[in-house]
């Protein structure tokens, strides 16, 4: 059994409350993520996990047993350091047979465990180097290596892609998924890249400032976020955010105004909520789109810049109540608005999202009728 | 293009490295150049710059005569306890200091620090009283156990262990690895640049070191080369080419310590100037 | 700053390794440097305390006097007149130490081709030991067949002349100890951003004035360390006199250091020179804190400068 639970965590350094009370269930052989800004706790939470970092209240446990004051090395946990923390003196074997041979393992074992795990990460090439003979993605593999051989219940990794280039990043994140899939252990994943999240995560844990913002698969996150915080983080260009002020609250749906008296239809149960109170629009930038004038309320813009990605064009722009630049996804193969023309934005009700005064999300009311049209959940 | 001035700053700048090196290097040169001529040549009434007739005897007689060798021997012993001695209880307090907690830590490391304020030769006096009651006059060890105690290695060991990321320790704890251990595999194996340049430092001092054998030695058997040196005024009288020769002869080692570990030496020194600016 | 780091990730909290249990290897591994530091440095200074207070030789112990020795030390003019030597070797050799270390870390760091020979040339003195100082310069210092007559002329015996004598263990001092100097202020020069000349090269800046405006102003805290440490190295003196002049002539060069090794060594002493040690000491550490609150000033100036 190597599940993970965390009920109460609390955290302070002197007289900062870092982790401030984390309740969170991880299953066996899930591969959850800890995502947020930097300083949200994420590397903290980590740590705590693997036994770097005192818990100041709280009750961690792993695989059934009170962890607390358990020494990290006694886990049933590895972890992958996000500089890999290779001995330097030491050669690729000798890194990644270290731990079993302080454990007493006997050699013949250690040299098979070495093998196979430096077979799986294709490594069995390089076993013989020193660290400093290897790329930074090799470095990277035996980091992991060292961690594979161990036979951990968990394995955590803290943002192990960061030192690495772009294109490596991308060729890791794909590995990292087919080692999970093989191994089947739980895996708990440490980044600030909201990709890796989506990409990797089967669960993910956004946190924010020391707190849990939302627990949930990449689906449910993306579609249905919780709060703003949720909402903004997840998704690149960022959801575009509009002031408005809430006209009236249906069953399914909403009205608001937004400046210049801009009305427009939200699929959201607003009920809870009542007229005059300040709400917050939100719609990504894929759902927003140009629409010709007159067609109804839209809101207006200018275009400030366009950018041409190949795949997408994403055209920035001031709307006219102000407030920061709206994004938007556009298909690259239509032209778009030249620099410092009007255009008027619209999109559609069920695409989009209402958020109260206290950033909360009414819920969205496009549930069902999602489904209705044969919006499905993703298999993972 | 370069200005009037510039040129000739270049040239008092020239001009004035080439005169004080010659300074420098002067009077070694003229030592060697007295060693190498008979004795006779070195008190004549006319002044050569360099020997009319060249020989070796000066360092021959030198090594035969009085108790050079033996003196060598005693410093290299000396010198070489006191380094292994004192790398070994340094990086040990040092790797505690730096890594582990416990309580009174900052206050121990304190107090090991004031050794910096009290000078070392205002203790001379009871310093010897303990080693007579302790039996150890004229003994390697009274020579010896005083100078092992070092807060400035102390210090730049810690320095340097401070430095090191803490991965290393965080990985080495989740390997499985104890404190002890931790030391063993991790840091002295990472730090081997500073060791050898902290370990030739402590050497050359060592070596140098007079005043404290100058107080705990008491035979001239059990003299070390600075000590020994001195007593070549009574031992040889005036021959000055054999006293030329016994001095170069004991510069030597720490010399060529000095040549072939230049960068080490520097740097050795260097660290334990940084601590107190 | 503290909170700073606690925000972002990189806070660490260095917790305890092997569970809680760290006093035990933190005791094993210190108690050889307790043991030595006590016996042969905390446990002598209280002593010189003790022995100071007492009239003791230095075998036996014999009464204890309270302030009787320092009440003395106060009226010994032979005290008073070490004391006098001492500053009077440290005013000799303390300020052309750091000028002239000064000139050959711009003469080494200008010559770069040159400046392990040229570093070499100047720093090897210093690794000697002190007794090939003290025979080479008492051999060139000979009245008859020293090199130094030779080329001033005269037949004047330097060491034992009362005007001379100090003079020259100034000089030799000098010859074997700049090269520690050097190193420092060289080490300071190396550490000035070779992009700050640029800059000037490119306004215009040329020779003395970059030495002004760039070089002074960023050595200076150097210097001034290397002068305090001077300062306090060469009150600590002894071996240069005792052996080239025996603190002759005349006890004109007897320094303080040499003054208590007399009284404790040659008059069996030991309590009055144990006093004069405390003396000595208290000296030394009043320089000692001096440079420490100096360096720490300067510290805290130039992280404001850079805030």
């Amino acid at each position: 059994m190597a599940s993970v639970s965390l009920r109460g965590i609390r955290k302070r350094f002197h007289d900062n409350v870092v982790i401030k009370d984390i309740d969170l269930e991880i299953e066996d052989g899930e591969f959850v993520v800890f995502v947020g800004p930097s300083g949200c706790g994420k590397s903290t939470l980590l740590r705590i996990i693997a036994g770097l970092e005192d818990v100041s209240e709280g009750t961690l446990e792993i695989g059934g047993v009170v962890s607390n004051e358990i020494e990290p090395a006694r886990r049933g946990i590895a972890m992958v350091f996000q500089s890999y923390a290779l001995y330097p003196h030491m050669s690729v074997f000798e890194n990644m047979g270290f731990a079993l041979k302080l454990a007493k393992v006997p050699k013949a074992e250690i040299r098979a465990r070495v093998e196979r795990a430096a077979g799986i990460l294709q490594i069995g090439h390089l076993l013989e180097r020193k660290p400093k003979a290897l790329s930074g993605g090799q470095r990277q593999r035996v980091a992991i290596g060292r961690a594979i051989v161990r036979k951990p219940e968990v394995f955590l990794f803290d943002e192990p892609l960061s030192n690495l280039d772009a294109a490596l990043r991308g060729q890791t994140r794909v590995e990292l998924a087919r080692l999970h899939r093989e191994l089947g252990s739980t895996m708990i994943y440490v980044t600030h890249d909201q990709v890796e999240a989506m990409t990797l995560g089967q669960k993910i844990v956004v946190l924010n400032g020391g707190r849990i913002e939302q627990v949930g698969s990449p689906f449910e996150l993306y579609e249905r976020p919780a709060n703003r915080f949720v909402a903004g983080f997840l998704g690149s260009p960022r959801m575009n955010f509009f002031e408005a002020t809430l006209v009236s609250a249906q069953a399914r749906s909403a009205t608001v105004e937004l400046a210049h008296g801009v009305r427009v239809q939200v699929a959201a149960d607003a009920a809870r909520a009542r007229p005059g109170d300040k709400v917050v629009l939100g719609v990504r930038p894929e759902h927003l789109q140009i629409v010709h004038t007159g067609e109804g309320g839209g809101i207006g813009a200018s275009v400030a810049l366009v950018e041409y990605l190949g795949d997408v064009t994403l055209v920035y722009a001031h709307a006219d109540g102000g407030g920061d630049m709206v994004a938007l996804k556009c298909d690259a193969d239509t032209a778009p608005p030249a620099p410092g023309s009007r255009v008027t934005l619209a999109f559609p009700a069920t695409r989009a999202f209402l958020f109260d005064a206290g950033d909360r999300a009414f819920t969205p009311g496009w549930a069902d009728s999602a489904a209705a049209q044969g919006l499905r959940e993703p298999m993972t | 293009m370069k200005h009037r001035s510039q040129l000739g700053w270049s040239i008092v700048a020239t001009a004035s490295a080439c005169v004080l090196a010659a300074l420098w290097v002067f009077p070694l040169l003229w030592a060697l150049s007295t060693a190498l001529r008979p004795e006779l040549e070195t008190v004549s009434a006319t002044f050569h710059w360099l020997p009319r007739s060249w020989t070796l005897d000066a360092f021959a007689k030198t090594l035969g005569a009085g108790n050079l060798p033996r003196w060598l021997f005693n410093s290299a012993l000396v010198a070489l306890l006191v380094t292994l001695v004192t790398m070994a209880i340094s990086l040990m307090a040092a790797y505690a200091f730096s890594q582990l907690r416990f309580r009174g830590r900052s206050a121990l490391f304190g107090i090991a620090m004031l050794a910096f304020l009290l000078p070392f030769e205002a203790l001379l006096v009871p310093l010897f009283r303990t080693m007579n009651a302790l039996g150890l006059i004229n003994s390697y060890a009274g020579l010896v156990l005083p100078q092992v105690v070092s807060p400035v290695v102390i210090y730049v060991f810690k320095q340097f262990f401070d430095a090191v990321p803490a991965d290393f320790r965080e990985a080495a704890l989740m390997d499985g690895a104890g404190p002890l251990r931790v030391l063993w595999s991790v840091y002295l194996p990472i730090s081997g640049n500073i060791v050898w340049a902290m370990a030739i430092v402590t050497f050359i001092g060592a070596w140098n070191n007079f005043l404290w054998p100058f107080i705990i030695v008491t035979s001239n058997d059990m003299m070390t080369i600075p000590l020994g040196l001195t007593q070549t005024y009574d031992a040889f009288g005036v021959r000055y080419a054999q006293l030329m020769a016994a001095a170069l002869l004991g510069a030597l080692p720490v010399a060529l310590a000095y040549v072939v570990f230049q960068r080490r030496v520097t740097q050795g020194f260097l660290a334990t100037s940084g601590l107190k600016g | 700053m503290f909170k700073r780091a606690a925000n972002t990730e990189l806070a660490r909290s260095a917790p305890p390794m092997a569970g809680r249990a760290e006093g035990l290897p933190a005791a094993l591994l210190l108690a050889p440097f307790v043991l030595v530091f006590l016996l042969f440095f905390l446990g002598p200074a209280v002593q010189t305390l003790w022995l100071s207070l007492t009239e003791s030789s230095l075998t036996r112990t014999s009464a204890f006097v309270g302030l009787a020795n320092y009440a003395t030390l106060v009226q010994d003019e032979a005290f008073w007149a070490s004391l006098g030597h001492t500053f009077y070797f440290s005013l000799l050799t303390v300020i052309p130490l750091t000028v002239l270390g000064l000139v050959m870390a711009l003469l080494v760091h200008r010559f770069v081709r040159a400046s392990s020979w040229l570093q070499g040339a100047f720093f090897l003195p210093y690794v000697l030991p002190i007794s090939v100082m003290t025979l080479i310069a008492d051999w060139m210092l000979q009245p008859s067949s020293g090199v130094i007559n030779h080329i001033v002329g005269g037949q004047r015996a330097w060491l034992a002349d009362v005007d001379w004598a100090m003079p020259m263990v100034a000089i030799g001092t000098i010859w074997w100890t700049v090269g520690f100097n050097m190193l420092m202020l060289l080490a300071g020069l190396r550490n000035i951003p070779a992009e700050l000349y640029e800059a000037a090269a490119l306004d215009g800046a040329r020779g003395f004035t970059l030495f002004r405006a760039i070089t002074w102003p960023a050595l200076r805290p150097v210097v001034g360390t290397a002068l305090l440490l001077q300062l306090i190295a060469s009150l600590k003196i002894f071996g240069q006199t005792y052996i080239l002049t025996t603190g002759g002539p005349f006890n004109t060069t007897r320094v303080t250091l040499h003054y208590m090794y007399e009284t404790a060594f040659t008059q069996s002493d030991a309590g009055y020179a144990a006093a004069i040690a405390m003396a000595f000491m208290a000296v030394v550490i009043a320089l000692s804190l001096l440079q420490l609150w100096l360096g720490r000033s300067w510290r805290r100036m130039r992280a404001g400068r850079e805030a």
